[in-house]
């Protein structure tokens, strides 16, 4: 974080020497001679740098890169088989390609609906506590800078990072399927993965400010990691588990016949079970990469009745998901200020 | 004396005369024998007879035998033992049968008709009585003129056509039926659009009409004709079309698809075409529609729709409110109790916009919520 220091010194104009200006990447010294960086730029693009380089990085983004690969190479091995004639997804074959698996490995969704947590809360949970353990946060808040910048920095650099990954490994995916099956996305597909990607980057970040909270409320790094880890497996494990107990506890075996109870009592279930994140995940995914999907809910056979199976167009597919992708945003924006309120009222000693 | 002298010379040659006619017909003693020497016959007949030649001498006879005073146009032949004679040989008491053929020809006036069998002196005078007046013309019947059928129907007509001129004749074939209407010749089963018929011959030939599509009900006269240079026949067929129902419904371009947004409704065009050639009477629509859905008719029915016209009803589709998106099926019916017509329409619900504004409005005011911690907290 010395770094860091320094450079906001050395974009302030202040002391600016040689060997200051030297820490700058070289582009963006060719690129803004004359002109004096913004010291929020200077913070992402340090937080950034050193999060590439990072072990914990290399390793998380190693294990989300073979995961993936991994399931590609089942989804171009199954993808013949999956496509049926007089299938109404048909036209979707691209989208199979991050859907379809033969049941050895998990598909890409899956993969990333059960990786993205555990990329957000390792990038995220060691945020704050380990500059103020370190010492380095009092002496980056010595800086003539808004207390904010450091907080609103970490998060920005991490979600770049975070973009940048999924997007690279996204259209990785497509690039190889292109090349392995010769069919090229449709625009509609192409926009269907792009959205896709968003939204993981949406679910990602989510638990990153979850992850950066946990850094500020506590002091030791190994305790916001674990308590990160200890919620992500509770949503992941033990909250079906406990679904399921309700719902067997409060179901009455006297009125299982009637169907209206039963929708009832799907309803609460589902409703439940969309506290969890990854479920609004997986939901969310489920519908924009199978366009067939036409309802998250339990349907009525009256519903069905008259229907065509067909795909769904891409904005009544977004529409469908629109509350799932609200509550993520919604969730991960309130993770972000129950981060920063605590962090601005903060009193921070050096030591 | 020389008076008297006169009169014995004169009957001395009588007597002579009658002395040699006796001689003659005792000499000779041959016979001409038909049962039927005048017959009443129409124009065109052939006439068989039977002449029986009887020597009724002692001596073997050679007898000529020619028909003489023919009318004009007839023709004869004079036949014994499949052979033309012109001579017969008689034994005593013998007998030979001629057998003669008279044609008469069409071309022929009203009247009695005679014509003479001469065998040596013998005279045999027939007398044939044509009993009306002959024709010089071509004979073109049908049995059956009239029939009946729907607008889909083809109608096979059976009709003789006679040559009975005295010459060969070609006809031409040709009809004057109703813009539409498809007649096809068919004699010897071949089409075509002439025949060549040799004298006093026939040709069965048929005639295939059929109706054009659009026809309406109604009773409808096909002329047809033969012609030749110097001679025609006409005939009318009459085919009677009776009226068949049939209907379309559709829509103005075709389209059959439309969008709702689940709880709204659309106003569809539908046009219904009478496309039978009867009128409809008293159309009625129904669907078939998912459950909660609505459809209303405007108007409810049509009263009445001629052959040909077409009637527009606007069709009002409403989506059930919690209907989830994707696409529907809805089938519109057309009714009559003759003849029914449906449409399938394709129908994509959308969901309505509502939500997604909630959401949107909902992430904005987590956004506004950092907006003002960052005024609040983060200059300072």
């Amino acid at each position: 974080m010395t770094d860091t220091v320094e450079q906001i010194q050395a974009s302030h104009g202040k002391g600016m020497t040689g060997r200051l200006r030297f820490v700058l990447f070289s582009g963006v010294r060719k690129k803004r001679e004359n002109h004096v960086v913004h010291p929020f730029r200077v913070i992402v693009e340090r937080e950034i740098g050193d999060q590439i380089r990072s072990w914990r990085f290399i390793i998380l983004i190693l294990i989300i890169a073979l995961t993936t690969l991994g399931s590609l190479y089942t989804a171009l091995t199954n993808i013949s088989e999956a496509i049926k004639p007089d299938d109404p997804a048909g036209s979707f074959i691209f989208l199979k390609l991050f859907t379809i698996s033969d049941g050895t490995l998990p598909s890409f969704i899956v993969f990333i609906s059960f990786l993205g947590p555990l990329l957000g809360i390792g990038l995220g949970f060691d945020a704050v506590n380990s500059e103020h353990n370190n010492g380095t946060l009092s002496r980056l808040l010595a800086q003539p800078i808004h207390r904010d910048y450091i907080i609103n920095a970490k998060f920005v650099g991490y979600l770049t990072v975070i973009s940048e990954m999924f997007f690279a490994l996204g259209f990785l995916v497509m690039g190889i399927g292109i090349i392995a099956t010769g069919i090229a996305p449709s625009p509609e597909e192409f926009l269907r993965i792009v959205l896709f990607l968003l939204l993981s980057i949406i679910y990602v970040a989510f638990w990153l400010n979850m992850s950066i909270w946990f850094s500020v409320r506590f002091r030791q790094p190994a305790t916001a990691a674990l308590t990160g880890i200890s919620v992500w497996i509770f949503f992941t494990v033990f909250y079906p588990l406990i679904v399921s107990l309700i719902m067997k506890g409060i179901s009455n075996p006297a009125w299982v016949s009637n169907p209206s109870y039963q929708i009832l009592l799907e309803k609460l279930k589902l409703g439940l079970m969309r506290f969890a994140p990854n479920v609004l995940f997986s939901e969310a995914t489920g519908t924009l990469l199978m366009p067939t999907v036409r309802s998250l809910g339990p349907l009525t056979m009256e519903q069905i009745a008259g229907t065509v199976p067909g795909p769904l167009p891409l904005g009544q597919s977004v529409l469908l998901i629109w509350p799932h992708v609200t509550a993520l945003i919604s969730g991960t924006v309130l993770f972000f200020v129950l981060a920063y309120v605590p962090f601005m009222r903060r009193e921070i000693r050096s030591r | 004396m020389s008076c008297s002298k006169k009169f014995v010379k004169r009957f001395i040659i009588s007597l002579i005369g009658f002395a040699l006619l006796n001689a003659s017909v005792s000499a000779q003693g041959v016979t001409l024998y038909t049962p039927y020497t005048k017959i009443a016959v129409p124009p065109g007949e052939t006439i068989n007879y039977t002449i029986d030649v009887i020597n009724h001498g002692n001596a073997r006879k050679n007898v000529d035998i020619r028909v003489s005073a023919m009318p004009q146009g007839w023709t004869y032949d004079l036949k014994s033992g499949g052979w033309n004679v012109k001579q017969l040989s008689l034994l005593p008491g013998g007998k030979k049968t001629l057998s003669l053929k008279v044609n008469v020809p069409y071309k022929v006036k009203k009247g009695t008709f005679r014509f003479k069998v001469i065998a040596g002196s013998q005279v045999l005078p027939l007398y044939v009585e044509v009993s009306r007046q002959g024709t010089y013309k071509t004979d073109f019947t049908c049995k059956q003129t009239n029939m009946e059928g729907t607008s889909k129907s083809g109608f096979t007509f059976s009709t003789e056509l006679k040559n009975l001129t005295g010459e060969k004749q070609r006809y031409a074939l040709q009809s004057a039926a109703p813009r539409g209407w498809s007649v096809i010749f068919k004699p010897n089963y071949k089409q075509a659009t002439s025949v060549e018929i040799e004298p006093n011959q026939k040709v069965n030939m048929t005639i295939e009409v059929k109706p054009p599509h659009s026809v309406q009900a109604g009773t409808y006269k096909i002329p047809v004709r033969v012609v030749t240079n110097n001679s025609s026949a006409a005939l009318t067929l009459e085919v009677v079309i009776t009226g068949n129902y049939d209907m379309e419904l559709t829509t103005p371009t075709g389209l059959l698809s439309t969008k709702i947004t689940a709880g709204d409704e659309r106003k569809v065009e539908l046009l219904v075409r009478n496309t039978g050639s009867a009128k409809l009477d008293n159309i009625q629509f129904l669907s078939t529609k998912p459950v909660n859905w609505e459809v209303t008719f405007d108007p409810k029915t049509v009263d009445e729709l001629g052959p040909g016209q077409t009637a527009e009803v606007y069709a009002t589709i409403k989506a059930y409110k919690k209907a989830v998106a994707g696409d529907y099926v809805a089938k519109i019916r057309a009714r009559t109790p003759e003849v029914s017509s449906s449409v399938t329409f394709r129908i994509t619900v959308k969901t309505p916009m509502l939500m997604g504004w909630l959401g949107i409005f909902i992430i904005l005011v987590a956004l506004g919520s950092v907006w003002y911690l960052f005024r609040k907290f983060g200059r300072r």
